[in-house]
């Protein structure tokens, strides 16, 4: 019970991460149509700023904040700076390439992050880097008899509150509404006065600046990081994105933990060599039964 | 013409037609002969030169393997578009079944290069066969979660096969017929080789109907369906062929390392080939090539800025795909005139093609009879009423609960012009889209020609002969007019892939039957000007009446137009009355929605009046006009 219960939250702590980026995934490719293969390396980018912020500064940050103070000083300067990365990366990367259709943008969205991983090498090295013990809060305590550390509680409560809130944004709120209407169509988003510029810098800005904090949060959980995990989160968030139904927002948090937990159950349980072949075999399984995901919407093509 | 000047044309160096105010040279006459020789003699020569080490030779050798795999994924990618980015499965398979077979059973390399083929084929057929019906990007991370299952399982050497991590050494090289392959040189000239055979009949089948059909569904799915392709089958006869090269390329590259390893088999290798086929142009054989050339020589010219080399990389792809989308070489398809199509044995002058392909109309007059076309259709079992070509019984189908057609009777007496009208969501489209096969009744029967075609695909429903145009018209954008009307006669031909390659007898013949149909039929609907020009520029008037001849040339007994004259003038309107008259005379029979009243009431014979998914009247058109409860309908009921 208790190695259940073990699973069960880490399960939940590397889902909520996946969920995090998958739905910056979602979101631009609900808008946008397009797949951001460099979203991946925005979220390893995320990690390597915190970790700047606390190595370079670690005395003073972490002295003048505190311990949990200097985490979320590190999450603010990774959310701004990945948001501001992110609205760049659109500008020079996709926007010229739109014209050129689906295809292009796929191979420049490959080129930036091929870019992007070889310029964290290139400024930090190809050698992992390690988040300080220093810097990372590792009280334990028991929850309902259970053991769990601080963070892991502070990882999850804040995640369910970010999730929540973007939720609360899209669904909720008038330019949530502006947003599902661009998604939909957007020159008839257009036509009824919607700024469509104004959604997609929004949409660049916070789909990354989430990556960015799950990057923070990342670093500080597994402490080691490297400038190519970008890859291997971008590809799991993707697949949590397609397995939720891709452009959906509650399909990529649902699809993101679901991706965590059946990850760390089939760990602990069956193979840990063989979690990622059971993760792609249920989601291919899943797409059989369901060909747009858990909670994507059926489109029947008008002819 | 030279079967090698052919090939020239295909690539697209094609040699200009000597005109005729100008005397024919000796380089004119002979230039795809010379232009292939002279290539052919630089690439002997490369390992040769006196600057070129057997570094160089290795850079070259590995722009081989990497252009085999760029032209293995084309046909995936570039051909049919379908969203591939786990394309390195397969190499790796190919890879891996060289490494085990050759060190524990010791077969030898050469008999394991078409065996690795093989293998990666079927192993393609299993896995993509469940999966092909899934659209774009869903169909896109399946690839991905197929190739990374392939590297996954590698890494965790299943009962000790595949050496774990480390992978397999000690691979030997391939010996052909007692000349052993080792050397830098030996290897570079053989794989070139190999990959000088695969362009030969990747070359012939790009332009043949498999390659068209290939590309008719990447430019629209639901048209290809529509007029006559097999979606399914073509989608995967891609992946096999497409799996089939890549492992080739695996065989090969196995022998020269003499080890793999699961680190060359990765994700990200799959989106630099996903990148050599868009850099060198979507469909472009000569672009595929030069997209590996650039993606293996570009890291190795920029090795004395070491890791910056690849943040280059990452640079230049994003500036390619800003400047240059279309990539390096892209396939011109407008603009190569009808001897780009690679038929053989047209006729000298254009013009004399449209005579060929007029129809015999003796032949067409009958709509009645069993077998036409020489298409075998399975034997007449339904009795239908007298005269009748189509009929619809209790016709119903249901979206959730919604009933968009309800219990329709339809029909269509052969010969003649019938119009379906009624208001805007009447659910006339839907009743053509069940008749097409596009939709599956929910319940009721459709019988056409004495046969039960409920619930059949559209392909095989075409095949019968009921053809049909669109309402929000769609052809084949980026394809030449005369290759949009290809399309049609596509349902009825017969050759197959190894014909299409080998250029037989009867492949040539249909392919000549198949041009000419598709040129009468072009000038027949006024566009034969426009033949070799991209569908998507002609005017909208223009491109309906080119959806009208694709779908006469599939040759059918039924013609299904779906509001043809929405968008036209009078005058244009007018004009498309004439050429409806006169394909009824030509002995079509016609089945229409149409809301310009001018045209319905000129034209038909035979009006049905549907409103919310009911027949609510049928009869001669003046009765129909006159009839209360169609005009309440159309205008609404008065209050009284």
């Amino acid at each position: 019970m208790a190695t259940f219960f073990e699973q069960l939250i880490n399960g939940l702590t590397i889902g909520s991460f996946y969920a995090l980026v998958a739905l910056g995934y979602s979101m631009v490719y609900g808008v946008m149509k397009l797949i951001n293969f460099a979203h991946g390396d925005l979220f390893a980018l995320g990690s390597y700023l915190g970790y700047t912020l606390l190595v370079a500064s670690s005395s003073w940050v972490t002295v003048h904040f505190g311990l949990w103070g200097g985490m979320a000083v590190a999450m603010l300067f990774a959310f701004t700076g990945i948001g501001l990365a992110g609205v760049l990366m659109e500008r020079v990367a996709y926007r010229p390439v739109y014209p050129a259709g689906r295809l292009s943008l796929v191979v420049s969205a490959l080129g930036m992050s091929i870019f992007l991983q070889n310029g964290i090498m290139a400024l930090w090295g190809s050698r992992p880097q390690a988040y300080p013990a220093a810097v990372v809060p590792s009280a334990r305590f028991s929850l309902l008899g259970l053991p769990v550390t601080s963070l892991q509680v502070v990882i999850l409560l804040l995640s369910f509150t970010l999730m929540l809130v973007i939720w609360f944004i899209v669904e909720k709120t008038t330019f949530g509404a502006a947003i599902r209407a661009t998604a939909l169509d957007r020159s008839t988003a257009t036509l009824m006065g919607i700024d469509v510029r104004v959604v997609i810098f929004f949409i660049f800005a916070l789909g990354p600046a989430l990556g960015g904090i799950a990057g923070v949060m990342n670093g500080m959980y597994y402490r080691a990081i490297s400038f190519n995990m970008g890859w291997t989160y971008g590809l799991k968030a993707f697949t949590a994105t397609i397995l939720g139904g891709i452009g959906n927002i509650p399909g990529a948090m649902i699809g993101g933990l679901l991706l965590g937990l059946m990850e760390s159950l089939f760990a602990g349980y069956v193979s840990g060599a063989w979690k990622d072949v059971f993760v792609f075999v249920i989601l291919i399984a899943v797409l059989l039964w369901r060909p747009t995901g858990l909670l994507g919407e059926k489109t029947a093509e008008k002819v | 013409m030279g079967i090698t000047e052919n090939i020239l044309k295909r690539v697209g160096l094609r040699a200009n037609k000597p005109s005729g105010d100008q005397p024919a040279t000796f380089w004119s006459k002979n230039r795809g002969w010379l232009v292939l020789a002279i290539t052919g003699a630089l690439f002997a020569a490369y390992p040769f030169l006196p600057f070129i080490t057997d570094y160089w030779i290795d850079v070259a050798f590995f722009v081989g393997v990497y252009a085999l795999l760029g032209l293995s994924l084309n046909i995936v990618l570039g051909e049919v578009g379908l969203f591939d980015l786990g394309h390195t499965a397969f190499y790796a398979i190919g890879a891996y079944v060289t490494a085990i077979l050759n060190t524990t059973l010791h077969v030898p390399i050469i008999v394991l290069l078409p065996l690795s083929a093989l293998i990666a084929a079927g192993f393609a057929y299993l896995v993509t066969s469940p999966v092909i019906h899934l659209k774009g990007d869903y169909l896109c991370i399946v690839t991905i979660g197929i190739g990374e299952i392939v590297r996954l399982t590698m890494i965790n050497n299943p009962f000790n096969l595949t050496g774990g991590p480390n992978g397999i050494n000690g691979i030997g090289g391939p010996n052909l017929f007692g000349l052993a392959i080792n050397s830098s040189t030996q290897f570079y000239l053989y794989t070139w080789v190999i990959i000088g055979i695969i362009v030969f009949g990747l070359v012939r089948l790009q332009h043949s109907r498999i390659g068209r059909a290939w590309n008719y569904i990447r430019e629209d799915e639901t048209a290809a369906e529509a007029s006559g392709v097999d979606v399914r089958t073509y989608k995967l006869l891609a992946f096999v062929l497409g799996a089939a090269l890549a492992g080739v390329a695996g065989n090969i590259y196995a022998s020269k390392q003499m080890s793999v390893s699961p680190q060359s088999f990765t994700f990200i290798e799959s989106s630099l080939l996903f990148c050599i086929v868009l850099l060198g142009g979507l469909g472009s054989i000569p672009g595929s090539i030069l997209g590996a050339a650039v993606v293996v020589v570009f890291p190795e010219v920029f090795r004395q800025f070491a890791s910056y080399r690849l943040l280059f990389f990452g640079l230049a792809l994003m500036l390619m795909m800003i400047f240059r989308p279309g990539g390096m070489w892209p396939r011109k398809r407008e603009g190569t005139g009808l001897e780009g199509l690679g038929i053989r044995g047209l006729p000298t002058k254009d013009e004399d093609l449209i005579l060929v392909g007029k129809p015999d109309l003796a032949i067409l007059k009958p709509a009645s009879t069993a077998v036409v076309r020489g298409v075998r259709l399975p034997p007449v079992t339904v009795a239908m009423d007298e005269g009748m070509l189509l009929q619809t019984h209790g016709g119903t189908l249901k979206f959730g609960g919604l009933t968009a057609v309800n219990n329709f009777d339809l029909n269509v007496r052969s010969g003649k012009i019938t119009s379906l009208i009624g208001p805007n969501g009447a659910g006339k489209t839907t009743l053509f889209n069940m008749i097409t096969g596009i939709y599956k009744p929910t319940s009721g029967q459709i019988d056409f020609l004495g046969r039960h075609i409920t619930g059949l695909k559209p392909h095989t429903i075409i095949s019968y002969g009921i053809a049909r145009t669109f309402q929000n018209i769609r052809l084949f954008p980026s394809l030449t007019c005369i290759e949009n009307i290809m399309s049609g006669p596509q349902c009825h031909a017969q050759s197959g892939t190894w014909a299409a390659v080998m250029h037989t007898i009867a492949e040539v013949r249909e392919e000549r039957h198949i041009v000419a149909t598709a040129a009468y039929r072009l000038d027949q609907v006024g566009l034969w000007k426009y033949r070799n020009e991209l569908a998507k520029n002609l005017p909208y008037g223009k491109q309906r009446y080119l959806e009208i001849a694709r779908a006469l040339a599939t040759a059918p007994h039924l013609l299904i137009l779906d509001e043809p004259s929405s968008g036209l003038n009078d005058k244009e309107s007018e004009d498309l009355m004439v050429l409806l008259q006169a394909l009824v005379k030509e002995g079509f029979t016609l089945l229409l929605i149409e809301h310009h009243m001018q045209v319905v009431m000129g034209i038909s014979d035979w009006v049905a009046v549907m409103d919310m998914g009911q027949k609510i009247a049928e009869g001669l058109p003046k009765d129909v006009y006159n009839n209360q409860r169609v005009i309440e309908a159309y205008l609404g009921k008065e209050d009284d």
